[in-house]
């Protein structure tokens, strides 16, 4: 047949090429293999419950709230608590501070955890099922979070809780304005709804042994936290109207009053005085604050500082008390400057006092919040303490077989709502292990987050972080609402976008556009990318291009 | 669950298998450019890199007609392929030339001023890799000043040519540069060339790993800095005059992107610097072009 592409001799007169190249495996090619590789963003490891922060965000970015929830609940139960009073360990780390400002990860959280008040932890979460029973002490974060964990892992959990209420320091010492009893109650009330017995007011050691925790429970666990408060042994400080502040916070979250003075002076630079003088404040009292050294050596978290100073709280800095004087009840305290001189072991410099700087004041009250310790009384000796707290190990064991300890009551990270929401989640891990196999391995802690210069910066601009709203009362006297209000449905849905999401793929398709060898496809059923490793000549540039360093480039050798 | 930051269109009209090699920027230049240019379209490729990235002949990565020609001829074959689609009526077929810099600036540019000249309804596109790379990195009019090739061992002391402004004096309906780091802005400058009738001319920069000594990760990361440099700036010319930048280049210091290239590796701070001030000069050139062009639009 004629064919006008071809000569008399059936040669093609032009060079067409109509045909394929699929029989060119150009995968031989390859010494460097790209792959998909999640790898964990600092944010989760700076959080002690280590929150799975990107991938809840991902739902956030879709307006799929209750899924996002569901994801912070792995590895938390409270979230609208701690999006609240969280110190949030997790934004210090955040990549993209080094890049513009951290991501407000904990007003993510409790925006969050507000679009599912209404919502409860469905009973599905519970994995299992065991026959052994589990007794803990104390229903602070700690003992919830424990408490939670073990039952999804299929156990059995009765918690014995001293005060009437269950909340431990979240309802005892945190004041509302910070965190509203609702969010509490609500939480609280959805660990129960899955079988979490909580016995209130049985206090251990009083109300019921020690040995019969043992010997009615297959394991037990001490949460019972740092009750006891310091003293200064001053002159004076026997007197009516000196106290601690956690004991007028106790006595006014529990009942709804406390007594209070107009003259109110409050020792200390923590969180605990912060909101003892916010607290005395509101129910109208005049407040100093005094403190030993200068304002950046407060632990207090910065925020809450400038809201004392703000709300009108008068802050002595490297002040303190060496006496206090009155007629049967305090009228004054006698003060004394101080300076600060070399650092000491927390890294802080120490505070000296300036000899013949003292000076007085009136108070007609003044409330000790320089720090609280465990009450262990109820243990026997035989437990070993660390500075005043129960030693465990890694594991959050006592060394007393089928005894566990965490929260602050115990050694280890401590000190925070987080970390003991933290170490309850490990004790429960630990306890499940100890009775289903009476080994215990936890895999270790993850250390290293995704570095910030890992990220392909070219894919993202400067954006500011969206500020939180506030609730400023113009009459304080009375008011324990709210103080901060969170972020609204847009600033949250911008903040998730804004997250670099470290490590984690958004599915943003730039391994697949720029594959030069259209090597990568979409495959939608999976939900995933999938390599044709027949044809990736190993050019590397879509680990390159990843945004976010959710992809790997590893030695073609280590697969063969 | 995905948060696209480059949207292109999902169809691919390119397979893999090629012979490019690894992190090629041509092999690249192609998978987009068809990805506007759609099945009714036939390529024209001369003697080039992609002559053979495209596999020996009948094979081809592409999923239309290739036809390969001599070095000097794309835009003449091209011509005459698309003079043969209009005798037989089939005018909607899109016919590209498709060649390298040397194959454009160099020995292709006479049929290429040819059929501009006769405004060919052609789409004519080069790939350039700044160098004569299929034969082992000879010197084009298209290496910039300064980088070494091996027919210039110490370095190129004559500026690239700047053949958008010599096209630009064809009085062509079409002409655009593009960059495989902004795919999305290249795709629509094709999509825009494929709508007009006439010669339209694209210039892709397309970085090239072993002719730039450069790894081949970072393809995209080169492309992405000779824009943000000024180096190569990302822009349009309609009719020959009406100029328009559609990426405003962020001016980042012209050693970022040199630095990484071995075929630069050579240069000295004081090179930097003329090569900088080159750069602010041309693309002060450009703005003013723009600006110019604007004022003469607003003035009819
Ligand atoms: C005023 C104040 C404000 C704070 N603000 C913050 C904040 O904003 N953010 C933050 O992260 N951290 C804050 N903290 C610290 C935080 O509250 C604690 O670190 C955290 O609550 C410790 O949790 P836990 O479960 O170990 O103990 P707790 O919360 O103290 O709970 C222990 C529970 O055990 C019970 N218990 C004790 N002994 C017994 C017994 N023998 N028998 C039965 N039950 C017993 C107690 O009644 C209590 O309910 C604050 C602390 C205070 C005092
Ligand atoms: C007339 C003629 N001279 C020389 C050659 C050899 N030759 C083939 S490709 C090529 C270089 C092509 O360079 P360029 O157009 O920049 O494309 P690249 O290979 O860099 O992609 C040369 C010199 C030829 N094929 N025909
Ligand atoms: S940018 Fe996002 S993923 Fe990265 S550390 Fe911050 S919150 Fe976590
Ligand atoms: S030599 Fe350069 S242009 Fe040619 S195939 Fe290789 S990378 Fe591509
Ligand atoms: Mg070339």
């Amino acid at each position: 047949m004629y064919d006008p592409l071809e000569d008399e001799n059936g040669q093609p007169r032009f060079a067409v090429s109509t045909g394929d190249m699929s029989w060119n495996k150009t995968g031989s090619w390859r010494y460097m293999r790209p792959l998909y590789d999640n790898k964990i963003p600092p944010c989760t490891v700076g959080c002690p419950a280590h929150e799975k922060i990107p991938q809840y965000f991902a739902y956030v970015k879709d307006k799929k709230y209750e899924q996002a929830w569901h994801i912070i609940l792995e590895d938390n139960p409270l979230p609208g608590v701690t999006g609240r009073v969280c110190y949030h360990p997790c934004e210090a780390v955040c990549n993209r501070g080094d890049y513009d400002e951290s991501i407000a990860i904990h007003n993510m959280e409790r925006f969050v955890a507000d679009q599912n008040l209404k919502h409860h932890i469905p009973q599905s979460f519970i994995r299992d099922k065991h026959e052994e029973t589990i007794a803990i002490i104390g229903s602070g974060p700690a003992g919830l979070s424990a408490a939670y964990q073990l039952t999804l892992l299929g156990y059995t959990v009765t918690i014995f809780e001293a005060a009437e209420q269950a909340g431990g320091m979240l309802r005892l010492g945190i004041p509302e304005y910070r965190l509203p009893r609702e969010v509490l109650d609500k939480e609280i009330e959805d660990i129960v709804r899955l079988g979490v017995t909580i016995k209130t007011a049985i206090r251990v050691g009083r109300d019921i042994g020690m040995d019969t925790l043992q010997r009615d429970f297959n394991a037990v666990l001490i949460a019972t936290g740092a009750y006891k408060s310091w003293g200064m042994n001053l002159p004076g400080e026997e007197l009516k109207g000196i106290a601690s502040g956690l004991s007028f916070l106790k006595e006014y979250n529990l009942t709804g009053s406390a007594p209070i003075g107009k003259r109110v002076v409050v020792v200390g630079g923590g969180n605990t005085a912060i909101d003892t003088a916010r607290s005395a404040l509101r129910l109208g009292a005049d407040v100093t604050i005094v403190y030993r050294r200068s304002k950046a050596e407060m632990p207090a978290v910065p925020e809450e500082v400038e809201d004392a100073q703000r709300e009108g709280i008068h802050i002595r800095f490297l002040t303190n008390p060496v006496g206090f004087s009155g007629n049967g009840k305090v009228e004054q305290i006698r003060l004394i400057r101080m300076e600060l001189g070399e650092a000491d072991e927390s890294g802080r410099r120490r505070p000296i006092p300036i000899k013949g700087s003292e000076y007085t004041i009136d108070a007609d009250q003044v409330l000790l919040a320089i720090g609280e310790v465990p009450d262990l009384d109820f243990l026997p000796d035989s437990f070993k303490l660390k500075k005043d707290r129960l030693l465990v190990d890694h594991f959050q064991r006592t060394g007393q077989p089928g005894i566990f300890a965490c929260g602050d009551a115990s050694t280890g990270p401590i000190g925070t709502v987080v970390d003991a929401i933290g170490t309850g989640k490990r004790a429960a891990h630990s306890i499940h292990q100890y009775l289903s196999s009476k080994t215990v391995h936890i895999p270790e802690e993850p250390t290293d987050g995704v570095p910030f210069d890992t990220l392909n910066l070219d894919y993202f601009q400067q954006e500011s972080r969206p500020q939180e709203r506030q609730h400023h009362s113009t009459q304080l006297k009375g008011d324990f609402n709210e103080v901060n209000l969170g972020i609204g449905e847009d600033d949250a849905v911008y903040e998730a976008n804004r997250c670099f999401s470290c490590g984690t793929c958004t599915y943003c398709d730039n391994c697949l556009i720029f594959c030069p060898d259209v090597a990568i496809r979409f495959d939608v059923d999976k939900h995933e990318y999938v390599i044709n490793y027949d044809f990736c000549k190993g050019c590397g540039i879509c680990v390159q291009e990843c945004p976010r360093n959710a992809m790997s480039y590893e030695e073609e050798l280590k697969w063969a | 669950m995905s948060q696209k930051l480059i949207k292109i269109p999902f169809e691919e009209y390119m397979s893999p298998g090629s012979v490019a090699c690894p992190g090629c920027g041509g092999n690249l230049s192609m998978r987009y450019t068809q990805k506007a240019l759609g099945l009714n379209t036939m390529i024209v490729i001369p003697a080039c890199c992609w002559s053979i990235i495209d596999g020996p002949t009948p094979s081809s990565v592409n999923h239309v007609p290739v036809f390969h020609t001599a070095f000097e001829t794309a835009a003449a074959t091209a011509s005459g392929i698309k003079a043969g689609l209009h005798a037989q009526g089939k005018d909607d077929t899109n016919v590209m030339a498709w060649a390298g810099d040397g194959g454009t600036f160099d020995i292709g540019f006479q049929a290429l001023s040819g059929a501009a000249e006769r405004n060919e309804d052609i789409l004519y596109v080069t790939y350039d890799n700044e160098a004569y790379m299929n034969t082992g990195i000879q010197r084009s009019s298209a290496t910039p000043y300064g980088s070494w090739t091996t027919t210039t061992p110490n370095k190129k002391e004559r500026p690239k040519k700047n053949l958008i402004e010599a096209l630009a004096a064809h009085h062509i309906p079409y002409i655009a540069t593009a960059s495989v780091a902004f795919p999305d802005d290249l795709i629509k400058k094709v999509e825009k060339a494929k709508s007009l009738r006439g010669t339209k001319f694209i210039h892709i920069l397309a970085p090239c790993p072993p002719g730039w000594k450069t790894p081949p990760e970072i393809t995209i990361k080169l492309a992405r800095l000779a824009v943000e440099t000024k180096i190569f700036p990302l822009f349009e010319i309609e009719e020959g005059w009406r100029y328009h930048i559609t990426h405003e280049s962020s001016g980042i210091p012209v050693g970022q992107y040199l630095k990484p290239q071995g075929r630069f590796s050579h240069l000295t701070e004081a090179d930097y610097e003329t090569i900088q001030r080159d750069v602010e000069r041309n693309y002060k050139i450009l703005k003013m072009k723009e600006k110019m062009s604007k004022e003469i639009s607003a003035m009819d």
